[in-house]
């Protein structure tokens, strides 16, 4: 069994709160937090064991073709996995024989991963490792951490965006000031005949969703609402790529809502679903949904939820 | 030393070499002047030792510092040696892999120039002893200057001073300077002057000199390597 642990001794820092983190080989951990104190939880992890950090600020050889490069960093850091395997595992077979600088961002990405996994090095710390990367490259990455796991590997994963932590993440922190705190990976335990119960929904118009933009307080229209999510214990509409507090809870505005379409797809969030584009459906048997906003956005869809999903959509 | 490392490297910047139009120009260069001056020559008459040299020295210059410095350098400003290194030791094992191909390449361009111009002045045991050595005088000061430079962009500009300061040195005869001067008498201690000299005497001296030379490239490659690896 292998472990990680980051402890009070590790941070030595003004910037970042004091907290213990005990990464075991048998999950994988995410981290959600802000940028800066992003920033400065990297810093820490480097200055203490000099745990090299995935952040593809490393360079690849771009003349060199994929297949070559993969094959360089193969004999270099002497990984038993044979090449094909790798490439196989990468996903890089279709672009094996190109060159790298001919490549998309996201099969780099993908040689990337495979640049840092045959590194072998223990325990991985990945920095935004799925930030704007295609679906594709993310199942790759989902599979990869399996097989790190398969392997007894500690990884931890440090993402700005919740949706990714709740995606990657076995078990998902939040940071912040005040300190480090678990969110919470539903499995549904709150029914889902409770959301069912039986209200006959009042007057369907004229109604507004109030919320706060410094101090002026604004009124959305239901169908403008692209997903609300529960940021520390408080509603946060979201629109596009902007975000609103509410006043209420997350339970709150969900029965409000509910004849309007909305649907608690998660926990923590309530998403309008004539606004979703796309089900995906990720290798490790887990869900999130697209929705149709300039940002493309995904959240995540519980397990417990997607029989549900399909049956509003008639999809069975 | 890890030869698996080091064959990891070698196998790599060939294949790096060959994709790489600039490195690739670079034997080129001696190459196309060994063709220019044997043309220039009477034809049977073999050239002169000086003009030799000055393919030798260009050789050198051109392709072994400065391919060396070349490689270097675009991996220190691609960042590709991030996550390579772990240790001093692999650090070793990069330059070793890069001494390699850059070796290759230099042997094969200047056996081609050297057939070009006339290959019998070199068939004696001291002026093979007197190549190698200026080959490592060359490529100690090529991977010295690529360990600081940050950028292709710089080493074009260090190129210039190895280029005339020691791969042009017999051209200082043209300069129209009196035989006796300071500078001539300098730049007759120069590694390639003493290379020459090996053809006109028959003493060892020469190579004793351009083994001075050689321990002084050492050195100084040994400071740049400590300075940037202490510097990380």
């Amino acid at each position: 069994m292998a472990h990680f642990k980051i402890d009070y001794d590790m941070i030595n820092s003004t910037s970042l709160p004091t907290f213990s983190l005990t990464i075991d080989d048998s999950y994988v951990a995410a981290i959600y937090s802000d940028t800066d104190i992003q920033a400065e939880l990297v810093k820490v992890l480097q200055n203490n064991g000099h745990i090299p950090i995935f952040d593809q600020e490393d360079g690849l050889y771009q003349r060199l073709t994929v297949e070559a490069n993969i094959a360089f960093y193969h004999k270099w850091f002497g990984c038993q996995t044979p090449i094909p395997e790798i490439l196989v595992l990468f996903e890089l077979q279709s672009c094996a024989k190109t060159s790298l600088h001919m490549c998309s961002a996201s099969d780099v990405r993908r040689v990337h991963y495979a640049k840092y996994f045959m590194s072998g090095v223990s325990p991985m710390v990945f920095r935004e490792p799925i930030h704007g990367v295609d679906i594709r490259t993310i199942n790759t990455f989902i599979n990869m951490l399996q097989k790190l796991k398969d392997h007894h590997m500690p990884v931890l994963v440090l993402v700005s965006n919740m949706e990714h932590a709740l995606l990657l993440g076995d078990a998902a922190y939040k940071l912040q000031k005040s300190g480090l705190q678990p969110i919470e990976i539903d499995d549904g335990e709150e029914e889902v005949s409770d959301i069912k119960s039986s209200r006959t929904p009042t007057i369907a118009s004229l109604f507004k969703i109030p919320a706060k933009v410094d101090e002026k307080m604004i009124l959305f229209d239901p169908p403008e609402i692209d997903y609300i999510e529960s940021q520390d214990g408080k509603a946060m509409l979201v629109i596009n790529d902007e975000s609103y507090a509410m006043d209420s809870t997350l339970a709150e505005i969900e029965k409000k809502l509910e004849v309007y379409g909305f649907y608690r797809c998660h926990r923590s969030y309530i998403v309008n679903l004539q606004k979703v584009r796309e089900i995906i459906t990720w290798s490790k048997n887990t869900y999130s949904l697209k929705i149709d906003n300039t940002l493309q956005s995904t959240i995540p869809l519980s397990r417990t939820k997607i029989q549900d999903i399909q049956e509003k959509f008639s999809l069975k | 030393m890890n030869v698996q490392r080091i064959s990891a490297i070698f196998e790599k910047d060939m294949k790096d070499f060959m994709k790489n139009m600039m490195l690739l120009m670079m034997p080129v260069i001696p190459i196309v002047l060994a063709l220019l001056y044997s043309r220039m020559g009477d034809g049977d008459k073999e050239l002169p030792i000086l003009i030799i040299y000055l393919v030798v020295g260009v050789t050198f210059s051109a392709v072994t510092s400065s391919v060396m410095m070349t490689m270097m350098a675009e991996e220190n400003e691609k960042k590709t040696l991030r996550g390579l290194i772990l240790s001093p030791a692999s650090f070793l094992d990069i330059i070793i892999g890069k001494s390699l191909v850059t070796g290759l390449i230099t042997f094969i361009s200047l056996t081609v120039s050297l057939a070009i111009i006339g290959i019998e002045p070199f068939l004696s045991i001291r002026a093979i002893l007197g190549l190698i050595l200026l080959f490592l005088f060359f490529l100690f000061l090529g991977i010295g200057i690529g360990l600081f430079s940050k950028s292709l962009a710089a080493t074009s500009a260090y190129l210039m001073p190895i280029m005339f300061l020691f791969g042009f040195t017999p051209m200082i005869q043209f300069l129209g300077i009196a035989e006796d001067s300071m500078a001539i008498k300098i730049a007759g201690a120069f590694p390639i002057m003493q290379a020459m000299e090996l053809h006109d005497s028959a003493s060892w001296l020469p190579l004793g000199i351009i083994t001075i030379w050689v321990i002084g490239a050492v050195l100084f490659m040994y400071v740049c390597f400590k300075r940037t690896t202490t510097d990380d």
